[in-house]
């Protein structure tokens, strides 16, 4: 199950706060901050990759560069007579779907990145190594067999 | 069954009248287990619990509602006990730690800032700063015979140009809002933001704080500020030396 960014869920839970905070702005924290103790197991996060698609990653590649110099000729310094119309736009809005086209590779990337950071985070329990190894139906009749056995 | 665990509070916590509903479908009621000075928020914890987003809303509403009526030292998401045993024992054998820590985070909150740059006038200062990237973007704009090589080269001098700028405003920011707050800690690395500070802020200064964001978003208008909190103390539950250590 992934976690639908678009949709923002009024998740502020105090009182007079921060008023358009919602649990997506912050789930980062909520999944990577907070106490937590070694006797304790922590539940799989597998499927939680999906944390932001907009993202705009600086990385040094070839799609970066082609997506800043695309970025730089669109823009409009002289904001005067010499101002493009028309045509020029329309190529200038289907660069910049291609130019983002590119950038997922990066973009998912990232999301593998952070699911690689919570991963380790995960990895001082070797309990949450076997549940992360087995499939999510596999999961749910270990867990059980494991609550038969106690 | 296990038990999860949302917060360790003291044990004279006001937890509220009204009945608290933690993880699982439908959820299950939050209790208070005891030990000593100090108490941990726990519930049954369902079977298969994963990560969903109705169970991470549960999570971050029971702490938040505890974290309304007094100190909480808040769970990651999805610590499971073997048993309320187990939750008691690590009360009764790490208790002063907490109880310390909870005592230096009354009366606290903590604000989550990220940042990210309006890109077109980040992009216009560069281009129009710095002569050779001036005439790159002239050149590649044209076209002509070798326009794919330069493009690259002006990507690369811009994407320098933007890590750079990128750099300035995360010290910017943090140095602008430290000192309105008595602790701050990096945040996880986000993709899209050029910075992620948590800052603990004393409950009385949360509006200074606020007000510095907003100021300091005026003042640099190549900024986007997004500022999240009051927050339950996430990034704090350690001490600065314990964190460092």
């Amino acid at each position: 199950m992934s976690i639908v960014p678009e949709q923002s869920y009024a998740a502020d839970t105090r009182s007079g706060g921060g008023g358009s905070s919602s649990l997506y702005d912050v789930l980062e924290l909520v999944l990577d901050r907070g106490l937590v103790i070694d006797v304790f197991v922590r539940v799989s996060l597998v499927g939680i990759e999906i944390l932001k698609i907009d993202a705009r990653i600086v990385v040094a590649s070839v799609d970066t560069y082609l997506r800043f110099a695309e970025a730089c000729n669109r823009l409009d310094l002289e904001s005067g007579p010499n101002k493009s119309t028309g045509l020029p736009e329309l190529v200038g809005d289907m660069t910049e779907s291609g130019a983002r086209g590119k950038t997922k590779g990066a973009l998912s990337g990232a999301a593998q990145t952070v699911a690689d950071s919570f991963r380790e985070a995960r990895e001082g329990s070797s309990d949450d190594k076997d549940k992360e190894t087995s499939r999510p139906r596999a999961r749910r009749t270990s867990t059980r067999r494991k609550e038969e056995s106690e | 069954m296990s038990t999860y665990v949302y917060a360790i509070v003291r044990a004279d916590h006001p937890f509220g009248s009204e009945e608290l509903l933690g993880v699982g479908e439908p959820g299950a009621p939050v209790r208070l287990l005891t030990k000593g000075a100090l108490a941990a928020a726990v519930s049954d914890a369902p079977e298969g619990l994963r990560a969903k987003r109705r169970d991470l809303l549960a999570h971050q509403k029971v702490i938040g509602t505890l974290s309304d009526c007094g100190p909480v030292l808040p769970m990651r998401f999805g610590s499971l006990s073997p048993h309320d045993d187990a939750v008691r024992m690590v009360l009764a054998e790490r208790g002063g730690q907490y109880a310390e820590r909870l005592r230096e985070l009354e009366g606290r909150v903590e604000f989550n800032v990220k940042a990210t740059h309006r890109e077109d006038i980040v992009l216009r200062r560069i281009v129009s700063g710095d002569q050779r990237i001036r005439e790159l973007n002239a050149r590649t704009r044209a076209g002509g015979a070798n326009a794919q090589q330069e493009r690259l080269r002006l990507g690369e001098l811009v994407a320098a140009g933007v890590r750079e700028q990128e750099t300035r405003d995360s010290a910017l920011i943090r140095e602008s809002l430290r000192p309105l707050a008595e602790a701050d800690s990096p945040g996880p690395e986000m993709g899209d933001c050029l910075c992620n500070f948590s800052f603990l802020v004393d409950s009385s200064a949360a509006e200074d704080f606020r007000a510095a964001v907003s100021r300091l978003e005026k003042e640099h208008e190549h900024l986007e500020l997004s500022l999240h909190g009051p927050l339950p103390p996430y990034s704090f539950v350690e001490s600065a030396q314990q964190r460092s250590a």
